[in-house]
């Protein structure tokens, strides 16, 4: 009933958690965390913090900011980078997991996207990966390949030929064509797109005029978005008939149904595990039981809003 | 453990406008908290927005206090809250103040800065000579301290705690500093403490509270630290002051 396929993929769950918003430091902590985190028998895959080729600290502070509505966030990829990932991260997260592993990268060359997931190829036990060409808060890598359809195409056209694996492309919300950029990465070869990353935001503290994040504009992420992700998934599922793990302020199962019936066979809870770490494990209990009840099964429901 | 926790209030003491103090009751969080600890709080009306990061005010017996001031929704829902009412929390959370035998410690907090600083001062050892020295804005501003400041001049010294370090440190053989509350406050601490170790509890935004996100970093050294992880708490002289 809830199984579902993303691309390469088998998925016993739809329910994901979104790259950046549940790193790893919750193996750390989840054998002394009072609430389900990390519920593997409800997930159907984990996808890590983006890894860049070389260690990133991230952005200088403040990096978060509550809006009314939402997050704004300008983390900026801080990882210890490829090889000390291979090293010493990818064999605790294969000892701890049982679900599929999507490693989630970065670069800021396209012979960087590919050296990365050539080493990547090397390793064992990944089950795929997701391409972040959508991050707004850095520089040079991410979004620079992901605001303009034929640079998109290049780079994931060089990438697909080099894994069997599942190959997702994270797609950015600032664009101005959705379908296009989502057209050019099934061109390319991905096996699935991701949406949304985070939207273009800002916060002023009006007594100062002072911008709340040093970086000004930042990812906006977050109950608010929600309508906006749901828009955009609906629309590239119109254009592609490449699977979608659809992402955007989701906090509840019926949050997670409405991006299945907008076209998504797959969904990430993100900004929500910050304020109910046990929210994944809800909205797969909630969505189960709603399905039960109503006596079909995920993939019945992809993309069949009217 | 972290405990996430939904508990009653047994009272919601209101201080001022500005300032509210609540405490619950749990034997868990009680027995685990520790001096420079904090929890992510949030009032029952506010499901689906952020935590707020609150350091631990006291714990007598089962029962813990959190001494809050309204800056903002998250807060202001806080101090709103009734004896009665339901507190989401999660906790006890991040690192502890150290503390040292036979010491001459001086206690420097600003405004809100003041509740883990009055809570160590109950904990030090024996014979450890403490003075706390506490500023704010206002009178409405400051509490049961050795040494106050306001900055309007309403009650004790007029001026920043800050004018006053020096001559303390001097006169009382001070040779140990613990600290919390505006940054300016922190920065021009710390270049007054010369070679004395000084201790801050660092504040931030945060996110998940528990080292996922690292949405609160400070600048330590030459990266980044999380506050709610490898602090609050930190070795003020660290701390990259010139980046905050």
């Amino acid at each position: 009933m809830m199984k579902t396929k993303l691309g390469r993929l088998a998925l016993d769950s739809p329910i994901t958690v979104a790259s950046g918003t549940f790193g790893m430091e919750y193996f750390e902590i989840m054998d002394v965390f009072d609430a389900p985190i990390l519920p593997q028998d409800k997930l159907g895959a984990y996808i890590c913090k983006t890894i860049t080729p070389l260690p990133k600290a991230g952005n200088p502070p403040p990096r978060i900011y509550e809006t009314e509505c939402g997050m704004l966030n300008s983390i900026g990829l801080p990882n210890p980078g490829l090889q000390c990932f291979l090293d010493e991260e990818l064999p605790i997260l294969l000892e701890k997991l049982s679900i599929p592993l999507i490693v989630s990268f970065s670069g800021g060359s396209v012979d960087e996207f590919c050296m990365m997931l050539e080493t990547l190829e090397k390793a064992e036990g990944i089950a795929g990966y997701e391409i972040n060409v959508s991050c707004p808060n850095v520089e040079n890598e991410g979004i620079a390949f992901g605001a303009d359809s034929d640079v998109l195409y290049q780079l994931v056209s060089r990438l697909a030929p080099l894994t069997n694996k599942e190959l997702i492309v994270k797609l950015s919300p600032n664009v101005t064509d959705i379908g296009r950029m989502a057209k050019a990465a099934e061109a390319g070869g991905a096996s699935s797109i991701s949406l949304i990353n985070t939207l273009w935001g800002m916060a002023i503290d009006w007594q100062t005029g002072k911008a709340r994040i040093p970086r000004k504009v930042c990812g906006y992420s977050g109950k608010g978005v929600k309508p906006v992700a749901l828009a955009l998934t609906y629309q590239a599922a119109q254009a592609v008939s490449l699977p979608i793990l659809a992402m955007g302020g989701i906090s509840c199962w019926q949050d997670a149904l409405e991006f299945i019936y907008a076209g998504a066979s797959a969904v990430a809870v993100g900004t929500s595990n910050f304020t109910d770490p046990g929210a994944p494990a809800r909205i797969y209990d909630g969505l189960l039981e709603h399905l039960k009840a109503k006596g079909s099964g995920i993939k019945d429901l992809i993309g069949t809003v009217s | 453990m972290i405990w996430l926790k939904t508990l009653p209030i047994v009272h919601a003491q209101r201080l001022n406008a500005q300032y509210t103090v609540l405490t619950v009751e749990d034997k868990d969080l009680a027995a685990a908290s520790h001096p420079g600890m904090f929890c992510e709080l949030r009032a029952p009306n506010q499901e689906g927005r952020q935590f707020k990061p609150i350091s631990i005010y006291g714990v007598e017996g089962t029962r813990l206090s959190f001494f809050i001031k309204s800056v903002g929704f998250g807060t202001d829902a806080l101090c709103a809250l009734q004896d009665g009412d339901t507190l989401e929390m999660m906790g006890p959370l991040g690192n502890k103040f150290p503390v040292f035998a036979g010491k001459k410690a001086l206690l420097v907090s600003g405004g809100v800065g003041y509740p883990p600083l009055a809570w160590l001062k109950a904990n030090l050892p024996d014979g450890t000579t403490v003075i706390h020295l506490h500023g704010g804005a206002s009178s409405e501003d400051i509490f049961d301290c050795d040494i106050s400041c306001t900055m309007d001049g309403s009650e004790g010294h007029q001026g920043l705690v800050t004018d006053l370090v020096l001559p303390l440190i001097q006169e009382h053989g001070i040779n140990l500093i613990y600290s919390c509350g505006p940054v300016g406050m922190l920065k021009k601490l710390t270049e007054l403490s010369g070679d004395i170790p000084h201790f801050v509890s660092m504040e931030a935004y945060m996110a998940c509270g528990v080292g996922v996100c690292h949405g609160c970093v400070i600048p330590v050294g030459d990266g980044f630290q999380r506050v709610c992880k490898e602090g609050a708490v930190f070795d003020a002289k660290l701390i990259d002051w010139r980046q905050l």
